[in-house]
């Protein structure tokens, strides 16, 4: 019985292919992952995330859940608001991903409210109910079967939570897109090989990004997988979409 | 729905964040005070404006942010000279004088303002540490002298709107026509209840005259 195939990029691969190359990615970018989300962006990508902050509307005492939180931009963030009553945890399928965000954070004084737990987006080892909030920031694209994660954020999210998927999307700014073609096909695999020597890595984000869901297909996806008032803001003229959908 | 956002108010925010947290970090003390605010959330709203911003203190920094979609624990609404007047006086009576609105935990703005007003950094004695005294001092009283015009100009602004809604366009009464006018209607409810009395006893009379 032939396996069944599933995008890498550009290319179609088997399940379990995807699942070990998307790995290798990560842990040729972990240590630089940052650096390089600097200069690709222009330091723009602080700015989503700190709108993706914003509209978590995330209080003290309350219990999040970061999933693929790399490098523990949001989790930082997330510790500061929910202070010692509260607590986030960041989760990542990657160990060099994880590795990295746990020593940034343990060297910035972020401690005491943070957990770090190494788990698959797709079956989450948390009880039903759990978290007030969810974040996946940068995450989804790379997730084998998104709507299998869709289904289990949405049943560790206690009823009255909402979850929030950051993510490149369609852009949607007239005369954006072949520029942003441009860009992305020619000088994100240079610059990706001149900072972390991985031109590869790269041309995967770029084609990776080209295959991820729009704006609108990723909204049913995710009232599909049981989440309600599902909505999305475009920003920086698409080229990313924050998606929120409350479990109700 | 789906909604398109700019980044321009995220960025702006996120440069007064970094403002603020640099004045703080000169004052130890007040860093404490906020310290002890942990996680509260204060909405300030500038009617007018259409700005609103979100204050949250969290262990070592004053989080700003642009948007909030979560409840605050207080917010603070007024217009940009009541808030400015707010900011520039010590005590609470403005917060509670009907200038500005407070919705919510009012103690929660109380402390608020309370860190505000006391937010008078010693930018000199920070400065002489880099440039040395007399330096310091020089550019200390120039920049005293501008902040010191800049509260009494928002002051004499505050006075002289009063002044011109009151007496030029006659839009609000001064306090001398509300005082008359208190006193007026005073005055009309005790000779209401004085002839209500004469009535009733006039009314008990004529039915003793009548028996």
């Amino acid at each position: 019985m032939s396996e069944e195939q599933i995008d890498f990029g550009y290319q179609q691969v088997p399940r379990d292919e995807k699942v070990r190359r998307v790995a290798g990615v990560f842990h040729s970018v972990a240590s630089r992952y940052d650096l390089m989300n600097d200069l690709m962006s222009f330091g723009i990508h602080r700015l989503w995330k700190r709108f993706t902050i914003e509209t978590a509307g995330v209080r003290r005492g309350q219990r999040v859940l970061d999933i693929a939180g790399g490098t523990g931009d949001l989790a930082a963030r997330f510790s500061e608001l929910v202070g010692p009553t509260g607590e986030v945890v960041l989760a990542d399928i990657n160990n060099s991903m994880l590795e990295v965000g746990r020593r940034r954070l343990v060297d910035r004084g972020v401690v005491g409210n943070v957990e770090y737990v190494q788990a698959n987006a797709e079956c989450l080892p948390f009880p039903d109910d759990h978290f007030d909030c969810i974040t996946i920031a940068f995450g989804l694209r790379n997730v084998t079967d998104k709507d299998k994660a869709l289904a289990s954020m949405n049943r560790v999210l206690k009823p009255g939570g909402r979850c929030l998927v950051l993510e490149f999307s369609k852009p949607v700014a007239p005369g954006l897109s072949p520029l942003y073609d441009a860009y992305s096909f020619n000088v994100l695999p240079r610059m990706g090989r001149l900072v972390t020597g991985d031109a590869d890595s790269y041309r995967y984000l770029a084609e990776s990004i080209r295959m991820h869901p729009d704006q609108e297909t990723l909204r049913e996806m995710m009232s599909r997988a049981g989440f309600s008032r599902c909505e999305y803001f475009n920003l920086t003229g698409g080229i990313v979409a924050l998606h929120r959908g409350y479990k109700i | 729905m789906d909604h398109t956002v700019s980044m321009l108010p995220v960025a702006l925010v996120a440069t007064l964040e970094q403002v603020t947290n640099a004045a703080l970090a000169l004052d130890p003390e007040l860093r404490d005070r906020l310290r002890t605010m942990e996680g509260q959330v204060l909405g300030v709203e500038v009617i007018g404006l259409g700005i609103r911003l979100y204050l949250i203190p969290t262990h070592d920094r004053l989080r700003l942010l642009d948007r909030f979609d979560g409840a605050a624990d207080a917010m603070v609404r007024g217009s940009p000279l009541s808030l400015l007047r707010l900011n520039a006086s010590a005590n609470a009576e403005r917060l509670f004088g009907g200038e500005v609105v407070v919705e919510g935990d009012p103690e929660v703005a109380r402390q608020f303002q309370a860190v505000f007003a006391r937010m008078d950094v010693d930018w000199e004695e920070h400065l002489s540490r880099i440039t040395g005294d007399v330096i310091a001092h020089q550019i200390g009283t120039g920049v005293r002298g501008f902040l010191d015009w800049g509260r009494q100009a928002a002051a004499t602004l505050g006075r002289d709107v009063a002044e011109y809604l009151q007496e030029e366009r006659r839009t609000l009464p001064n306090r001398e026509e509300v005082e008359r006018l208190l006193s007026a209607v005073d005055e009309l409810r005790i000779d209401s209840d004085r002839l209500e009395a004469r009535i009733r006893r006039l009314d008990q009379r004529m039915g003793k005259a009548g028996d």
